[in-house]
């Protein structure tokens, strides 16, 4: 008994109080607007528009959301065109960074070949560059090459992330190269090590790469603004933006009120599922 | 069978003037315990790795069992390998680690069974072969490497440091097991280490490295009394053995090993071999191993020629020996002597150097004037 007290004595100190309700009040303050997103999303309009704004629902509703799903544009492109191309080009682009980075970073990683250090460097180099900066050349090569208005415009100029080549790099470069070398002696292929050895060995860099391009994928507006002259070709990301200056009066309201949390949610399952991995990801590879 | 040959091998690396590995010239007769040691970067190493077929030759032959192996894939050179860091695959449970080789060159199931609970019986890990790798401890896991190569039942065994990464205890018991394993399988193994110890105790014959060159190519005890060279000498013994910079001089038909301070008669039986050496005699480096430097009353009377009076500068007790660290003007002289002597620190103390046993070097060269293992 006395010894219990003595150590919740030890562990309430005061330094220790003043710690923990000093993280929990910026915790609550940081939290703030994900609360407002969930309970404006569900608001009915009389809500939307009352001043002062207030952040928590009284009469929750799903008519947002309902309105949300019966919009189009200009009466023509539904919503769901754009959730689906959203859905789908997130999902393609993803994977098929996740693929190409994770081969790329083993390759850069664990083979010797001529110029290897000079492609690292110009990966890297490319990591300087902001996407405004490339935004005309980048513009060029993808209408030279016809692919505006289509699902590769969408998804190429992703694909090359070179982010995340070097964060697969980074994290493979953790495994010894005496595991790939035990794998070789004992007969195993370039692709049964990749598959086998790397791959399970990287999953916490993998889930890493997916939310990051997830994420940009997801929310970018860009391509649609400069690449796609059809609707039918736009993303959610647009849409959203989009919403409010194309839809007139009330409705605008209420419509980017139920998108928001819409935009929002993929973004937190994903980290949600992956935050323990992506932490490990950024303490292996120093970046922070 | 398991043989090994290198012919006249090389390594070179981009960038680097000297080669890593210089002429690396051995044969392995099968069912040998070859030990390659030499300090960290001496190329015994890269040597093994070229072996294995993880690293290229840059210039001469390797062959295995007289199959020229320069351009074969290291999955087909029948050979085993276990590594430093034990590398295990994490994500496979230590039966599933032991298989994989056996699975990736279509063994048989049952057979892969078969070979990895009698390997595993072998090596005492039964008991644990549903666990995985990074629930074992350092010795386990190690034991398990082991493990993996034996069921492939090699033509040749490589082991690259597979002590290093073990405390004390568990290397002389891991060591003990190896030189077992090796008595019982009789496969040749080629085993890299930079401690000498493990190089003496479980070499059947030892290769010395420096600098990418062989040094020496001995039995343990053969490389112990007969040292080549100053660096073999240096290296193999602990503590090291003695050396003293000074000339040979010849007077009336005797030669003497002469020192600033003193003069000692070289017994008859190196005469030949001095008379023959191709090195300057008025700088020679002379070694004596510590357990042939004496403080004892009976070897005081027996070898009365070669006492020679040093001051003790410390005293370290090993338990089984004491270590006296004598100070010879100049030199430093380590007096192996019973645990229990009464010497202390600061006495000045009779010592007798064994002429008998000394080994004598050119300073320039650092060759033996006297190895060959030709004299008594």
């Amino acid at each position: 008994m006395l010894n219990a007290v003595r150590k919740l004595r030890k562990q309430i100190s005061f330094p220790r109080i003043v710690l923990i309700v000093f993280l929990t009040a910026v915790g609550v303050f940081m939290l703030i607007p994900i609360i407002f997103l969930f309970n404006h999303a569900f608001k009915p309009l009389n809500e939307l528009f009352a001043y002062p704004p207030t952040i928590l629902v009284k009469q929750p509703t799903w008519r947002n959301f309902e309105q949300l799903l019966l919009s189009s544009t200009a009466g023509l492109v539904p919503f769901t065109r754009y959730l689906f191309n959203s859905a789908v080009i997130s999902a393609i682009a993803t994977g098929a960074v996740i693929l190409v980075s994770t081969m790329a970073g083993y390759v850069l990683s664990k083979h010797r070949f001529h110029f290897k250090t000079m492609i690292m460097g110009l990966i890297l180099i490319s990591l300087m560059f902001a996407p405004e900066t490339v935004a005309i050349p980048r513009y060029l090569v993808i209408s030279g090459l016809g692919l505006k208005d289509t699902y590769f415009a969408h998804i190429l100029p992703f694909l090359a992330s070179p982010l995340a080549v070097f964060l697969m790099r980074q994290f493979i470069d953790q495994i010894p190269a005496s595991l790939t070398e035990a794998a070789k002696l004992d007969g195993a292929s370039d692709m049964y090590i990749f598959t086998k050895i790397i791959i399970p060995l990287t999953a916490p860099a993998v889930a890493t790469v997916s939310i990051i391009t997830f994420q940009a994928v997801y929310l970018d507006v860009e391509t649609s603004t400069f690449f796609m002259t059809k609707e039918t070709m736009k993303t959610l990301a647009y849409y959203a933006t989009a919403l409010v200056v194309n839809v007139p009066g009330v409705a605008a309201t209420s419509l980017a009120a139920a998108i928001g949390l819409i935009m929002f949610l993929p973004n937190l399952i994903m980290f949600l599922l992956f935050q323990r991995k992506m932490i490990q990801t950024m303490l292996h590879s120093g970046v922070k | 069978m398991g043989s090994v040959t290198f012919n006249h091998v090389y390594k070179y690396y981009k960038g680097e003037p000297e080669p890593s590995v210089n002429d690396f010239h051995l044969e392995v007769a099968d069912g040998e315990f070859l030990v390659m040691v030499g300090p960290s970067g001496c190329g015994k190493s890269t040597t093994l790795r070229m072996l294995a077929g993880l690293e290229e030759v840059s210039q001469g032959d390797i062959y295995i069992d007289d199959k020229y192996m320069n351009y074969v894939s290291p999955k087909n050179r029948d050979i085993a390998m276990v590594f430093q860091n034990y590398a295990l695959y994490p994500n496979l449970s230590v039966y599933e680690n032991m298989a994989l080789g056996l699975q990736l060159h279509k063994v048989a199931k049952s057979d892969i069974d078969l070979r990895v609970n009698r390997a595993a019986k072998m090596l005492e890990i039964s008991h644990f072969l549903t666990k995985k790798p990074s629930q074992l401890s350092g010795g386990q896991k190690q034991r398990v490497a082991l493990g993996r190569a034996l069921v492939r039942e090699p033509q040749v065994f490589l082991m690259d440091e597979p002590l290093s990464n073990l405390d004390a205890k568990l290397r002389t018991q891991t060591r003990m097991e190896i030189s077992k394993l090796h008595n019982q399988l009789k496969t040749t193994m080629v085993y890299v280490t930079h401690d000498q110890t493990e190089a003496m105790t479980m070499g059947t014959r030892i290769v010395v490295m420096k600098d990418g060159k062989i040094q020496q190519v001995a039995a343990p005890q053969t490389l112990y009394d007969y040292p080549n060279n100053l660096f073999v000498a240096g290296f193999i013994g602990t503590p090291q053995m003695n050396f003293m910079n000074g000339s040979i001089v010849s007077i009336d038909d005797e030669y003497y090993f002469d020192s600033k301070r003193v003069r000692l008669k070289i017994p008859p039986f190196y005469y030949p071999h001095i008379r023959s050496a191709k090195a300057n005699l008025r700088q020679i480096v002379m070694g004596i191993r510590p357990e042939y430097i004496l403080c004892e009353d009976w070897a005081l009377e027996s070898y009365s020629d070669w006492k020679v009076s040093a001051v003790v500068d410390m005293r370290e007790p090993m338990g089984s020996n004491t270590f006296l660290y004598t100070s010879f003007g100049k030199d430093t002289l380590i007096v192996r002597t019973e645990a229990h002597t009464a010497v202390q620190a600061g006495d000045a103390i009779t010592i007798v150097l064994r002429m008998d046993k000394a080994h004598f070097f050119d300073q320039e060269s650092g060759v033996s004037l006297t190895a060959k293992g030709e004299y008594a």
